[in-house]
């Protein structure tokens, strides 16, 4: 093999400052999406578990909407047809925006995943025995009030393992962001080869990044999984 | 004489095309002990869960202090006066004893946090489990747990309760300490409507016995009458074999 390893060439610039930005990028974009993905799934997966059919109608089409266009073309259709259905002057401030690949990748991956999570949230909900319900309810909670103390609590302590995959797969599915023309850590990690030729160097980069925020993810949720353990009623483990 | 607290009026109610409930009359006084007994799926429980508009009926009404449950705008208020115990406890797993028994009290009647730890402690104690508050109910016995699910439902002082089943998922010597425990509450006033086939705890404190097969009631007689001289062949064929046990 005639390839010259440089190693140090990762911590001088411009490839610092670089990675420096694609790392941050990567991070705020999964961390921001998956918040608003997490908001929206509960939302959606408490339609679709809801007594009103119009509710549940809508959970559904939602879900089979964006579970079922692949990633990529939905940040497509997000960045190039969406705004043309906004009104001119809506569509204009838009395009002036500084960052709109960035804002067209939160939202591309916040609905995509919200849909899974949504999925999620109402297979937990299934899994709860009736007479919690029925008990909540008999207690004088209005159906709001039994869903926010009683349901929902119980259905995330449920989830949190498919939380956790969940967390894992917005951040790999940022890589997709680059096709858009985000610079997140594997476009930089493309741009760094452009422009040294050292491709080893780089990808390794990118890969140790999703390793290292996967490992700390899981390390963070399997803390959590063990506060939010519940007694007596969910084995521990993992 | 004082109107009924509980007046059932020719209940009827079907899902899928299978009748649960058949023109189900039956009138509770303020104070009564009354015992609901029959066979699976004979509409004991449904009948329960209409009470409280848990269940929603076809014909009939429920009338509960007044209030119809058919008309009713506001069920959480009407459901804040009517306790209800479970067959499988239905405690919040997630929660602790004390946070179980607080939740509605603070959600529901707007009582303050102390306020309601206070009436909680109160209840836990009457039913023997105040030293387990701080525990989940996984951590308890399942007649711990029950007894628990009975102090989370007095909690709301309600004034009438409902018992489904409550001893049928506990370990024989689990049900006695559940059914002192009702035994106590039967004595001290409450109204309660009670599904069980425990016939000894009926025999003590039911002021009537309520028969149901196939939705609809087959016998009603004082608690005395019921065990020596039951009318029907149906009622006394159900009780040679709760009482025989084989």
């Amino acid at each position: 093999m005639n390839y010259q390893f440089n190693w140090a060439m990762l911590i001088t610039e411009p490839y610092f400052g670089w990675i420096a930005d694609g790392v941050l990028t990567t991070l705020h974009l999964a961390l921001i999406a998956w918040c608003i993905a997490f908001v929206l799934g509960v939302a959606v997966g408490s339609c679709r578990v809801s007594g009103s059919a119009v509710l549940r109608l809508f959970g559904g089409a939602y879900v089979e909407l964006f579970r079922n266009i692949p990633l990529l073309v939905q940040l497509f259709l997000w960045l190039y047809v969406a705004p043309q259905l906004l009104p001119a002057d809506t569509r204009l401030w838009w395009n002036r925006l500084d960052s709109v690949p960035y804002w067209t990748a939160v939202i591309g991956i916040s609905f995509y995943t919200s849909s899974r999570i949504a999925e999620q949230i109402r297979a937990a909900m299934n899994a709860i025995p009736q007479g919690q319900f029925r008990a909540a309810l008999s207690t004088g909670l209005t159906p709001v009030q039994m869903y926010r103390h009683v349901i929902l609590p119980y259905a995330i302590r449920i989830m949190l393992p498919a939380i956790t995959s969940e967390f894992l797969t917005v951040f790999k599915n940022t890589a997709l962001a680059l096709t858009i023309g985000v610079l997140e850590i594997t476009a930089t990690t493309r741009k760094i080869e452009a422009w040294s030729f050292k491709g080893i160097e780089a990808y390794t980069v990118a890969s140790l990044t999703y390793l290292a925020t996967t490992v700390a993810v899981i390390g963070v949720m399997t803390w959590l999984e063990r506060r939010l353990y519940i007694p007596g009623l969910i084995r521990r483990g993992g | 004489m004082t109107a009924p607290i509980i007046q059932i009026q020719d209940l009827g109610l079907a899902f899928d095309g299978f009748t649960a409930l058949d023109g189900v009359s039956l009138d509770v006084m303020a104070g009564q002990c009354i015992v609901v007994c029959g066979p699976s799926g004979s509409g004991k429980s449904t009948l329960l869960r209409c009470v409280n508009g848990l269940e929603r009926f076809q014909r009939g009404d429920v009338v509960v202090d007044g209030t119809s449950v058919r008309d009713c705008r506001d069920l959480p208020r009407l459901r804040r006066g009517i306790g209800m115990v479970f067959q499988h406890f239905e405690l919040y797993p997630h929660m602790t004893v004390l946070e179980n028994v607080t939740l509605a009290p603070i959600k529901a009647k707007g009582l303050s946090k102390a306020e309601a730890e206070r009436v909680a402690l109160h209840y836990l104690d009457q039913v023997g489990i105040a030293d387990q508050a701080g525990k989940h109910p996984g951590r308890l016995s399942g007649g711990q747990q029950q007894r628990a699910a009975i102090a989370r439902a007095l909690a709301l002082e309600p004034k009438v309760m409902l018992f489904d089943e409550p001893t049928s998922a506990l370990d024989p010597e689990m049900i006695s300490e559940v059914l002192r425990v009702m035994l106590d509450l039967a004595r001290s006033g409450m109204t309660m409507l009670v599904v069980t086939h425990e016939m000894g705890f009926a025999r003590e404190v039911a002021d009537r016995i309520v028969f149901m097969d196939r939705g609809s009631i087959v016998e009603t007689a004082g608690t005395a009458q019921f065990f020596s001289a039951s009318q029907t062949e149906r009622a006394r064929e159900f009780l040679h074999k709760v009482l025989a046990k084989i």
